[in-house]
């Protein structure tokens, strides 16, 4: 069979009244709230059934209960996405995937000499990072059975999965779907490069199982045959940006398959099962620099990437007024921001870490102090620790900043109810990165909004927090933020470099694609998805725009 | 004048478990860090070494530990420290509170015999047990202070303010002398990416029980007196009594009144 061609496979179907489900929009908003939420806080969630399936079987038998009863579904695991892809704003059903959270096991892949975890949807990213460092794994659990491999497994080093999207509660297939990144992509990659397989069953209540390298579109089409049509997927024609992005349906003229589900927002169907690359863990040390002015940072940033002999783990950016902010909370509440005081004359800060070898460490600390100098810093004005109760302190900090802006927006939304933080996402390439700095603050200051920006320089990748003091305020932010879409864009960047587009953020996306393409992203939906089953509203509309 | 800082090793308290069938330490994936309290006592060490110059201070850290201690002594160097020793020998394996002290008593006697002061934590957060530095100051025949806070030399002399059950002491000895440190600065140093580097051209030796010419007979499990019969984990402290918002004040002093009353603190 050509390469581009697969086939799904049926799945036997449980009776819809053994699955655990409420029906009722009233009962579920009153005693369900928490399903018709997630981290982006947006309201206007509802629902009218609430499924709980435990397997591939049940999750078939509720699909097929909503075609009949003509309710959309909205997918639900961990909900902790901010862009609202698991608030269901159309009504239908709400189909949570918590008891589908099992690590079925470990394997090998002899091929690319690599370990992977076999897991379900709902398992937390902590839960399998435990599991796999304490090697609390049964010989019955070995992929497949006859290899053994726990055996081999638990002689190895300590082992993870890299990704860290900062919510450690996120479940895996959220962040297969979301293609979830963080501050830690800038050395592992995002979530798309630890998937090897994946199962999904897709709108037919067929599934897919989808090695990765085993189906490569041909021609720019993928054919998917299931037991009474044939879907012919025409592979979106667009560029995608060279910047981190989770904007937007991936497309490569030769993709593979399994890149079109990963990121896709849970549009195409249900991911029952995942098969995630593990890998060594090497202990960390974490540092923050301290800078006088931000282009030195970024020369910094720029010298520290550059380096053929070590690569950090992640670069993350504090603007001067981030460094206020931590300051002033120093002030008042100590304990919140557990460090010492941050120096007076600083203006910007870097904070990264480096993978902890004990032979290597005074040459890379060596060539770090020669980058310090040349960015009038030094080893000395740097903070540096890798006790791991030390990381956990550096961590903090790290999140601090988000913190307090979350608490200040709070109180303000005592005064004003629908005032609300905006924040960007946006990345551009590696050049243009001291440029977009300069035009974030320019914008802001004319404007005299207040501001703050922090976030994964590394990656090109910062977040402008703007805080509205009043409704002009969240006016004005709103302007300014299609601005710095526009102009990310330019820079080739993308509009959304890890959040996604979910239901907030579809003008973004037409900034950054334009209609046609986000038309071919529809046609994919349409020939798989032709009734807006599965997670209506997440990146585009069902309605065509012009 | 040379301080000598008494380190421990520690699993990170607030990780650890206790396996409910065999009452032992789950440390299983726990990370080991320099004991609080030795690094509140290593930063009154710096801090001496800072304020007097004129003294020429030298800061010694010593441990007692498996080999991988040294991470902790690591730290200690990193913080301020200008050499550290680490003990360690098949030979101390199972040594408990009394046979550790005899360990170090040892080890500070054969590697910094002209000793001014010793600082140490006022306890482990492990074992929790308070005893290892009362008896090596015993063993060396020093005078001992307990539960410092802040500490002050004046004319060879140390001034310690100490905590009490009732507020604060001010105790004074002459040096030599050894001072348990309770408590240090709310918000604890880093040490800066300078510091890590200088660390690692100090002096950090491992010395054995030969090395230091201990008697095998006094040290390990067979020279403890006592030995461990059980650990579990104190039961969790109930919460207090809330009167609810809202309440007449009147009302609301009374039921305070009698609640204090009741449990004797009037």
């Amino acid at each position: 069979m050509p390469e581009n061609v697969i086939v799904a496979d049926k799945i036997k179907i449980s009776a819809f009244e053994t699955i655990r489900s409420i029906n009722g929009d009233k009962v579920i908003a009153e005693s369900y709230p928490g399903y018709l939420v997630d981290e982006s806080k947006i309201s206007g969630g509802h629902a009218q059934w609430l499924c709980f399936p435990t397997n591939e079987q049940e999750i078939v038998s509720v699909i097929n209960k909503m075609k009949e009863e003509n309710q959309a579904i909205t997918i639900s695991a961990a909900r902790t996405g901010i862009v609202g892809s698991a608030v269901p704003l159309l009504g239908g059903a709400v189909v949570s995937l918590e008891r589908m959270d099992d690590f079925i096991g470990l394997g090998y892949d002899e091929e690319e000499s690599k370990w992977f975890a076999r897991v379900q949807p709902n398992i937390t990213l902590n839960v399998i990072n435990e599991i796999v460092k304490l090697k609390k794994i049964e010989e019955s659990q070995s992929i497949p059975l006859e290899k053994n491999w726990i055996e081999k497994f638990n002689e190895e080093p300590i082992m993870f999965y890299p990704i860290d999207p900062t919510e450690m509660t996120a479940s895996i297939g959220g962040c297969i779907a979301a293609n979830a990144s963080g501050a830690r992509t800038f050395k592992y990659g995002a979530t798309r490069d630890w998937v090897r397989r994946l199962r999904v069953i897709i709108s037919t209540g067929e599934v897919l199982e989808i090695p990765r390298g085993k189906y490569k579109a041909k021609d720019g089409v993928f054919i998917i045959k299931t037991a009474e049509q044939e879907f012919e997927i025409k592979v979106p024609t667009y560029q995608l940006p060279k910047a981190k992005n989770a904007a937007g349906l991936y497309t490569t003229p030769e993709m593979d398959l399994i890149d079109l589900f990963i990121g896709s927002e849970g549009i195409f169907g249900f991911i029952t099962e995942a098969d995630v690359w593990l890998k060594d863990y090497i202990p960390h040390i974490s540092n923050v620099a301290f800078f006088t002015n931000e282009v030195d940072a970024i020369k910094f940033v720029n010298l520290l990437r550059s380096s053929s002999k070590f690569k950090p783990e992640f670069m993350e950016y504090f603007d001067n007024n981030a460094l206020t902010l931590l300051r002033d909370t120093q002030k008042v509440d100590p304990k919140f921001v557990d460090m010492p005081n941050i120096p007076e004359e600083a203006k910007t800060a870097i904070s990264f870490d480096l993978g902890y070898k004990e032979d290597t460490l005074e040459e890379t600390f060596k060539e770090i102090g020669l980058m310090l100098e040349k960015c009038n810093s030094s080893l000395k004005d740097t903070w540096s620790a890798y006790e791991e109760r030390e990381l956990d302190r550096f961590k903090h900090f790290r999140h601090a900043v988000p913190e307090i802006v979350n608490n200040i927006i709070a109180e303000r939304k005592k005064k004003y109810p629908s005032i609300h933080k905006l924040g960007t996402d946006m990345s551009v390439e590696d050049e243009y990165i001291g440029e977009m700095m300069e035009f974030y603050h320019k914008i802001l200051n004319e404007v005299g909004l207040e501001y703050v920006i922090w976030g994964h320089i590394g990656d090109n990748h910062v977040h402008v927090n703007i805080l509205p003091k009043n409704m002009e305020d969240l006016e004005l932010g709103k302007q300014l933020y299609k601005k710095f879409a526009q102009k990310a864009v330019s820079f080739g960047g993308s509009v959304s470099a890890e959040h996604g587009i979910g239901k907030i953020k579809h003008e973004y996306l037409e900034i950054m694609f334009g209609n046609e393409a986000i038309n071919e992203m529809r046609q994919v939906k349409s020939t798989l998805d032709p009734n807006f089953l599965f997670n209506p509203g997440n990146i585009f509309s069902k309605e065509v725009t012009q | 004048m040379k301080i000598v800082v008494l380190a421990k090793q520690v699993p990170e308290a607030d990780k650890v478990a206790v396996d409910p069938e065999t009452g032992t330490l789950i440390r299983e994936g726990v990370a080991a860090i320099l004991n609080p309290y030795c690094e509140y006592a290593l930063d009154e060490a710096v801090k001496l070494k800072n304020s007097h110059p004129e003294l020429e201070i030298e800061v010694i850290a010593i441990s007692m530990g498996p080999p991988f201690a040294v991470t902790a002594l690591m730290r200690c160097l990193e913080l301020g420290a200008d050499e550290a020793y680490l003990l360690s020998d098949r030979k101390f394996a199972g040594s408990d509170v009394w046979a550790t002290s005899t360990a170090l008593k040892e080890g500070v006697a054969k590697l910094v015999p002209d000793f001014d002061l010793i600082l140490t934590g006022k306890q482990a957060i492990d074992g929790d047990t308070a005893q290892v530095p009362a008896e090596t100051a015993e063993q060396l025949g020093v005078p001992q202070i307990t539960y410092g806070v802040e500490t002050e030399i004046e004319n060879k002399r140390i001034k310690v303010k100490r905590e009490t059950d009732y507020g604060y002491q001010v105790l004074s000895a002459r040096l030599p002398t050894l001072v348990t440190m309770s408590k240090g600065s709310n918000i604890r140093r880093i040490p800066s990416m300078q510091d890590v580097l200088d660390a690692r051209k100090k002096k950090l030796e491992v010395k054995s029980a030969d090395d230091l010419g201990i008697d095998e007979s006094k040290v390990g499990l067979s020279a403890s007196p006592t030995q461990v019969d059980r650990i579990f984990a104190p039961p969790e402290k109930a919460g207090g009594a809330l009167v609810p918002e809202g309440t007449d004040p009147k009302v609301a002093a009374r039921k305070l009144y009698d609640f204090l009353k009741e449990n004797n603190y009037l």
